[in-house]
C-alpha cells in the first residue's frame, strides 16, 4: 500500500435545526447529526470517492477536510497536518473545488491565477511558470484576459479547476464535481481529475452518481446518515455491479427499499 | 398572475426574514431614542440671564425692556459708559450683553409727534448668547412702542466671525455625512458584496490567515474611502463661502498645527468607519441587510455628530466616544483652539477602536456559523 496522505479520525458534526425546519421534519430535536464518527484513509496517487444520498454527510465532511468548519469531535489529518490544530497548513496542502465557491466575474483568468498564487504564498517564477503550462493544458491561454463574467460555463469551470490548483497542492478535494454541468464540461471535469491522478495527486471527491466513481475512483465509502456503511476497492464493494450493491447495503441498514 | 407571484415573492422574501423586520423597525426605534436624548440635551432648563448693559442717553424706553426683560424671570443692570472703548471691549469680551446708545432728547417723540429723529443704537455681539438675545428683546420692544425712531443694529461680530461660526458647527457634520457615504459605498459591495458571491469564502479555503484577509479588505478600502471623502471635503470646503454667501477664507488663518490635527483626525475616523461597517458587512447574510443594518448606522453617526453642535463645553470624556471624539476637536480646532493631546489622544483611541474591530471580523471570518450559516 502507497503512503497515507489523508486520515479522518471518528469525525463528528452536528448543526443546530431552526425552528422552521423542526416544524417541516416533524420533530423536537434542536440538534441533527450530519456526520458521526466517520473515519477513512486515502493513499497518495488515488481517487478516493465518497458515495451517498443527499443529507448523507458528505459535503460535510468535505468542508471538515477543507477546514471550512470544525469537527466536533475527532480529528482529519492531510499530509499529517491536522485540521484541527493546525488548518493553515492544511489549506496549503489542498485544493478545495465546490460549486459554492466562485471566482469573482470582474477579474480575468490571469489576474485570478496570480491572485490565488499571491494567497497561497507561491513564489512569483514558479506562478508564472506554472500558469503558463495549466493555461496552455487546459485552452485557457486564449481567455486569459478575458473577465471570468464573460466566460463560458466550461471556460469558468475550466479556469475554477486551474485556480484551485495554483499552488499545486498535494490532495485535491472535490464536492460533487459534476452536479449540475453538461456533459461536456462534465467531460472537462473528468478529464481534469484523471489528468491530476496522472500526475501523483491525491483526490476526494463526494458524488452520488454511480458512473462517476465506477469511472474514476481507486476506493470509495459508502455513507448512509454520517456513518461508513462500506470502504473498499470497487471490486470489494461492488462486487460486479456498484448500484446493486448499494441498495443492498441501504435496504440491509435503513430496512427500507428505494 | 406572474405579476403578484413576483410582487408576493418579494413581499415573501421581506416578512418571513426576521431579521430585515429588524432592520425595517430600528431606524425608527433608533431615531426616536436620540431625538429624546438630543431633545433632553438642548432643552434643559435655561439659566438665569443677568445682562449687563451699558447704557448711553436717557429714555423711558429702557424701563419697558426691563419689565419684559424681567417677566422671564431675567433681570438687567444699566451700566455707565465711562469710557467707550472699555465697554466696547467688555461687549466683546462677552462681559457685557450690549452698549445701549439713545440720541439726545430721544423721549420727545411721545410728545412731539412731528419728530422722527430719534435713533436708539445697540451694539451687541450676535455670537454671544446674552448679547443677542438682548438685542432680540430690546428690538421686540421698541418695535411694539411703534413710535418714529429708528433702531440701529451694531454688529460687533465681522462677516469673517459669522462665516467661521457657522463653518464650525456645520463642518464637522459635513465631513461625517461624506466620509461615512464614501465609505459605505465601496465597503458593503466589497466584503457583503463578495460574501453573498461566495467569492470570500473562496479566498477563506487558501491559506491567508483570517486576520489578513479582514486587514487586507480594511486598509485598502479605507485609502479608497479617504480619497472619496477628501474629494467631497474640498468640495464643501472651496463651495460653502459662496453658497452661503460667505466671502470668506474660513480655513484661511489657522495654523499649520490645526490642519495637521484635522487631517490626522479623519485619516483616524475613516478606517474605523470602514471596519465598522465591514464588521456589519460580515455578520449580513446579504448586500441587502448589509445597506438595512449601515443606514441605521449612519443614522446614529450622524445625529452623534449633530448632538456636538447642540452640546457647548462637552468635557474631556468625549475622548472615549468614537466619531464624537472627532467631532467635538474638529469643533474646536476650526473654533481656532489647538487641542493637541484629545485630538492626539482621539486619534489613539479611534485606531484602538479600528484594531478591536478587525479583530471582531477576524473571528467572525473564522466563525462557520457566520461564514455558512451553520
Amino acid at each position: 500500500m502507497s503512503e497515507e496522505i489523508v486520515r479522518a479520525e471518528a469525525l463528528k458534526k452536528t448543526f443546530t435545526l431552526s425552528k422552521k425546519q423542526q416544524k417541516i421534519e416533524k420533530t423536537g430535536e434542536t440538534r441533527r447529526i450530519a456526520v458521526n464518527g466517520l473515519s477513512f484513509s486515502a493513499y497518495r496517487g488515488e481517487i478516493y470517492g465518497l458515495l451517498g444520498p443527499n443529507g448523507a454527510g458528505k459535503t460535510t465532511t468535505l468542508r471538515m477536510l477543507a477546514t471550512l468548519i470544525r469537527p466536533d469531535a475527532g480529528d482529519a489529518f492531510i499530509c499529517g497536518h491536522s485540521v484541527v490544530k493546525d488548518p493553515a497548513k492544511v489549506r496549503d496542502e489542498i485544493g478545495f473545488m465546490t460549486s459554492e465557491l466562485k471566482l469573482e466575474g470582474f477579474f480575468t483568468p490571469d489576474y485570478l491565477f496570480d491572485f490565488f498564487g499571491a494567497m497561497h504564498g507561491v513564489e512569483k517564477g514558479v506562478l508564472q511558470q506554472r500558469k503558463r503550462e495549466l493555461f496552455a493544458k487546459f485552452g485557457i491561454d486564449q481567455f486569459a484576459e478575458v473577465q471570468v463574467k464573460n466566460l463560458s460555463t466550461g471556460m469558468l469551470q475550466k479556469v475554477s479547476l486551474v485556480i484551485s490548483i495554483v499552488h499545486d497542492p498535494s490532495v485535491v478535494i472535490f464536492d460533487e464535481p459534476t452536479n449540475g454541468l453538461d456533459v461536456l464540461t462534465a467531460k472537462v471535469v473528468t478529464d481534469f481529475l484523471a489528468e491530476l491522478k496522472a500526475m501523483g495527486k491525491s483526490i476526494i471527491l463526494s458524488t452520488h452518481i454511480f458512473s462517476l466513481v465506477e469511472k474514476l475512483c481507486d476506493r470509495v465509502g459508502i455513507i448512509f446518515d454520517g456513518k461508513m456503511a462500506a470502504e473498499g476497492t470497487l471490486e470489494e464493494i461492488a462486487k460486479g455491479d456498484l448500484e446493486t450493491s448499494f441498495f443492498n447495503l441501504y435496504h440491509a441498514l435503513k430496512g427500507e427499499t428505494v | 398572475m406572474k405579476l403578484w407571484s413576483l410582487m408576493r415573492k418579494e413581499f415573501h422574501r421581506f416578512f418571513h426574514d426576521p431579521r430585515l423586520i429588524v432592520t425595517m423597525l430600528l431606524p425608527g426605534i433608533v431615531i426616536f431614542l436620540l431625538y429624546t436624548f438630543v431633545g433632553e440635551a438642548v432643552h434643559t432648563e435655561p439659566e438665569k440671564q443677568n445682562y449687563k448693559v451699558f447704557l448711553q442717553g436717557e429714555s423711558v424706553t429702557t424701563a419697558y425692556i426691563q419689565a419684559a426683560i424681567e417677566a422671564n424671570g431675567d433681570t438687567v443692570e444699566w451700566l455707565p459708559v465711562e469710557n467707550e472703548a472699555d465697554a466696547g471691549a467688555a461687549v466683546e469680551a462677552g462681559e457685557a450683553a450690549a452698549i445701549m446708545t439713545f440720541s439726545t432728547h430721544f423721549d420727545d417723540v411721545f410728545t412731539d409727534l412731528t419728530k422722527t429723529d430719534g435713533t436708539v443704537s445697540i451694539l451687541y455681539d450676535p455670537l454671544n448668547e446674552a448679547g443677542s438675545s438682548f438685542y432680540a428683546i430690546s428690538n421686540a420692544v421698541l418695535q411694539k412702542i411703534g413710535m418714529k425712531f429708528s433702531i440701529q443694529a451694531v454688529s460687533i461680530a465681522s462677516e469673517e466671525h459669522i462665516g467661521r461660526e457657522v463653518m464650525q458647527q456645520i463642518l464637522p457634520f459635513i465631513i461625517v455625512c461624506f466620509v461615512f457615504s464614501a465609505c459605505m459605498s465601496v465597503t458593503l459591495e466589497s466584503v457583503a458584496g463578495e460574501k453573498e458571491r461566495g467569492t470570500l469564502s473562496t479566498i477563506l479555503v487558501t491559506s491567508a490567515k483570517r486576520s489578513q484577509i479582514a486587514l487586507g479588505k480594511i486598509v485598502p478600502l479605507a485609502c479608497i474611502s479617504m480619497l472619496g471623502a477628501l474629494s467631497s471635503f474640498l468640495g464643501v470646503v472651496f463651495s460653502m463661502p459662496k453658497l452661503m454667501g460667505i466671502s470668506v477664507n474660513f480655513l484661511g488663518g489657522y495654523q499649520v498645527g490645526s490642519y495637521f490635527l484635522l487631517l490626522l483626525l479623519i485619516i483616524s475616523f475613516v478606517p474605523l468607519i470602514v471596519a465598522l461597517i465591514s464588521t456589519i458587512s460580515t455578520a449580513a447574510r446579504s448586500v441587502k441587510e448589509a445597506s438595512a443594518y449601515t443606514s441605521v448606522l449612519m443614522i446614529l453617526v450622524m445625529v452623534i455628530s449633530l448632538v456636538a453642535a447642540f452640546l457647548p463645553a462637552i468635557g474631556d470624556w468625549v475622548i472615549a466616544i468614537p466619531v464624537l471624539n472627532a467631532v467635538v476637536f474638529t469643533q474646536e480646532l476650526l473654533a481656532g483652539a489647538l487641542p493637541v493631546w484629545q485630538s492626539l489622544v482621539s486619534v489613539g483611541v479611534n485606531l484602538l477602536y479600528t484594531a478591536a474591530l478587525v479583530f471582531v471580523m477576524t473571528k467572525m471570518l473564522s466563525s462557520e456559523k457566520i461564514m455558512f450559516g451553520k
